[in-house]
């Protein structure tokens, strides 16, 4: 009895050790020399977060967001020199990677949180449940750099990365390009929610060189995709994938009934806008890789990405 | 999930094969994308205000767009104005907007929007989208956010846009507004500093609203309508309840809304969003509505048959409670005459002697509340039969 005790208070220790106010969060007392907190803390609900980021909150419903703190650091002497600081509860590490991935616009990584965006103006990082966003109106990455590694060390969340991140091969992957929808993926209804991750086809030397006496700018590379949706069960994912050929048939191009023998059914098309498509159900899974050109190609990745996903 | 008799290596073996084989084998049994018999929806075109601009009635709102294969969607559906801003998403959704449209800037217009600060800022912000956005100008740059009339007829702010304007870089001007709607619409009105105005308008709203989107409208300010599906919804949380397409009719009825910017997620949304062009608000969609702005209330019943619990003398309250709904929500005398035919005075009798319902909503609506107000509208129709 007393060690169920114990247990349960060690329990409710942990879960409440990671649960702190969003406000304790903020750095006050221990502030990088020479700034001060100029305004706030100000805590948004999912009533108020219009108040502060307008149309936007949307998005953040979407992802599961639960409550946000926002407040103004200055520096001292230069008070037109200032960082602006949200900090947002996102119910869980998924949903806060799953806004963190939305918002990051290329990798460059900082080196706080679980994973991290910074450049001159701005910060961005999740960690545990919470998303955090860093915006510096004069450009100062060090000082982003310095209050998001504050933020970070005071969050306790122990919350690993999402494990669907770590099913990515990693042979090919656009750094950073890992995203996490809530609904809605690769713009289909029937696909719900899921991950995708963007690769990068080397263009061969050839076509290399003929694509760059067109334009300079661009190395004939292609990038493809590839997805993982989730669903409750096996069954809803093969629903899914029936619905995605009912989907290719009217629109695009589908091979007709299931190509694979055994427990796996899988779909072959074309999408009108995504271009070609192989999808292959695996389990609550339906795994894909989309815009591939060669079929070897696109076969590779997916059978690649299939000995991935657990 | 995975047999465990065939094995990792063999089952991929196979799975190999099997997508190889369809490579080689010709079991394609589609046609080609141009054979497609795809009823195409009517398109809708409204002038927006004094650009000129013909834009489609149902335009597309870019925020919550999950992937660019939606925004050619609806271009292949006819939508020709996109609302994005610098902001969303750290900017990447103007870069969807832009990527998805290279080659075809000239088919489209693009509104997206700027915060006030100081000029360098605002200038460098409007830069950064036209990069993103992969054009070199704007067709509608509007303020991100207005709350105060003071802001919408501010002269710096007019002057700043001015000069945008004069340098090729943005078409026309505006702002958009969350809240205080009604009285900055009136405001603009008056001091025709603005060619757009994009405020959040739908069935919701009150009447002042609408007055001053007309009043707006007819100072030739372009009125573009978001917020339109008045924040989105589940429909399994609703009891099937979709009444997208009927809000969107709902706003689109006002001809002084030249086009609405759902905020679309989906390639299925922009499609369902798209159908209702042409489309005339019927007396279901009202229905949906109703049922649909109760539950955003929890004022009335929805009839979503999630009632717990059982009368012990089996009266049948779901027809006290649509009653109810028709008189509070659709405020149709007919429809409240034909539920109240379906009731027993004895029922109602046997109500009174309750002193609460065993009923009880899932969303906390008050069932004996709404049983009495189906007495009061009961003994207020016996009163008419009696005069009659």
């Amino acid at each position: 009895m007393i060690l169920f005790v114990l247990t349960w208070i060690f329990v409710w220790f942990e879960a409440s050790s990671w649960a702190a106010p969003l406000e304790s969060l903020f750095p006050k007392k221990d502030l990088p020399e020479g700034w001060t907190l100029a305004e706030g803390p100000q805590t948004y609900t999912k009533k108020t977060l219009f108040e502060r980021i307008n149309g936007e909150a949307e998005l953040f419903f979407k992802y599961g967001f639960q409550k946000s703190v926002f407040a103004i650091y200055q520096n001292k002497k230069n008070r037109e020199n200032q960082v602006e600081l949200d900090i947002y509860d996102m119910g869980n590490v998924l949903q806060a990677f799953g806004v963190f991935s939305r918002f990051r616009n290329e990798d460059r990584p900082g080196g706080f949180g679980l994973d991290s965006f910074l450049d001159d103006h701005s910060a961005l990082f999740y960690e545990g449940k919470y998303f955090v966003m860093l915006y510096a109106p004069e450009a100062n990455q060090e000082i982003l750099r310095q209050f998001s590694k504050l933020i970070s060390l005071k969050i306790s969340d122990p919350s690993p990365p999402p494990r669907e991140i770590s099913y990515f091969p990693k042979s090919g992957l656009k750094p950073g390009s890992i995203q996490y929808f809530p609904e809605g993926l690769l713009g289909h209804q029937f696909l719900k929610r899921g991950f995708q991750g963007t690769y990068v086809e080397k263009a061969e030397d050839e076509k290399k060189v003929e694509v760059e006496d067109k334009d300079k700018t661009k190395t004939g590379d292609k990038e493809l995709k590839l997805f993982l949706a989730i669903f409750q069960n096996s069954q809803m994912a093969i629903n899914a994938l029936k619905e995605f050929r009912d989907d290719l048939s009217k629109k695009g191009k589908a091979s007709s009934g299931s190509i694979i023998e055994f427990e796996a059914k899988a779909l072959k098309g074309e999408d009108p806008y995504q271009g070609k498509v192989m999808v292959v159900q695996k389990g609550f899974y339906l795994l894909g890789v989309a815009g591939f050109e060669k079929e070897e190609d696109g076969e590779n990745r997916l059978a690649e990405f299939m000995r991935e996903v657990k | 999930m995975f047999s465990e008799k065939i094995g990792r290596r063999n089952f991929l073996k196979r799975v190999s094969s099997a997508l190889l084989g369809i490579a080689t084998v010709p079991i394609w049994k589609a046609s080609p994308a141009s054979e497609k018999t795809e009823k195409a929806p009517a398109v809708e075109f409204r002038t927006l205000g004094k650009t000129g601009l013909k834009v489609t009635a149902v335009s597309m709102g870019v925020m919550n767009c999950s992937d660019a294969s939606v925004l050619l969607r609806a271009f292949d559906l006819g939508i020709n104005f996109y609302d994005t801003a610098d902001c969303y998403m750290n900017g990447r959704n103007e870069e969807m907007v832009g990527k998805a449209f290279e080659g075809k800037r000239q088919k489209v217009f693009i509104q997206t929007k700027v915060h006030v600060h100081d000029e360098k800022k605002m200038r460098a912000s409007v830069e950064r989208s036209l990069r993103r956005l992969r054009t070199d100008y704007i067709d509608v740059l509007v303020w991100h956010d207005h709350s105060s009339p003071n802001e919408v007829s501010d002269p710096k702010l007019f002057e700043f846009m001015a000069k945008l304007k004069k340098e090729g870089k943005v078409r026309f001007t505006g702002f958009s507004a969350h809240s205080h709607m009604a009285p900055l619409l009136r405001e603009a009105a008056k001091s025709n500093l603005h060619d757009v105005a994009l405020v959040s308008y739908n069935f919701t709203h009150s009447k002042g609203l609408k007055e001053a989107v007309a009043l707006a409208a007819q100072s030739g300010i372009g009125i573009v309508a978001m917020k339109t599906q008045a924040g989105g919804y589940k429909k399994e949380k609703m009891g099937g309840l979709s009444p997208h397409q009927a809000a969107l009719k709902y706003i689109l009825r006002d001809q002084n809304v030249s086009a609405a910017v759902p905020g679309v997620t989906t390639i299925e949304q922009i499609e369902q969003c798209a159908a209702v062009m042409g489309a005339s608000l019927s007396r279901n969609n009202l229905n949906e509505l109703e049922q649909y702005q109760s539950f955003l209330q929890g004022r009335i019943c929805t009839m979503c048959g999630g009632c717990q619990g059982e009368c012990p003398y089996g009266v049948l309250h779901t027809d006290l409670l649509r009653a109810v709904m028709y008189h509070e929500g659709y405020e149709n005398d007919s429809l409240v005459r034909e539920s109240l035919l379906r009731i027993h005075g004895q029922d109602i009798e046997r109500c009174s002697e309750c002193s609460s319902c065993s009923v009880v909503c899932r969303r906390g609506l008050d069932v004996k509340a709404q049983i009495k107000m189906a007495q009061a509208l009961m003994v207020r129709g016996s009163e008419r039969i009696v005069r009659s």
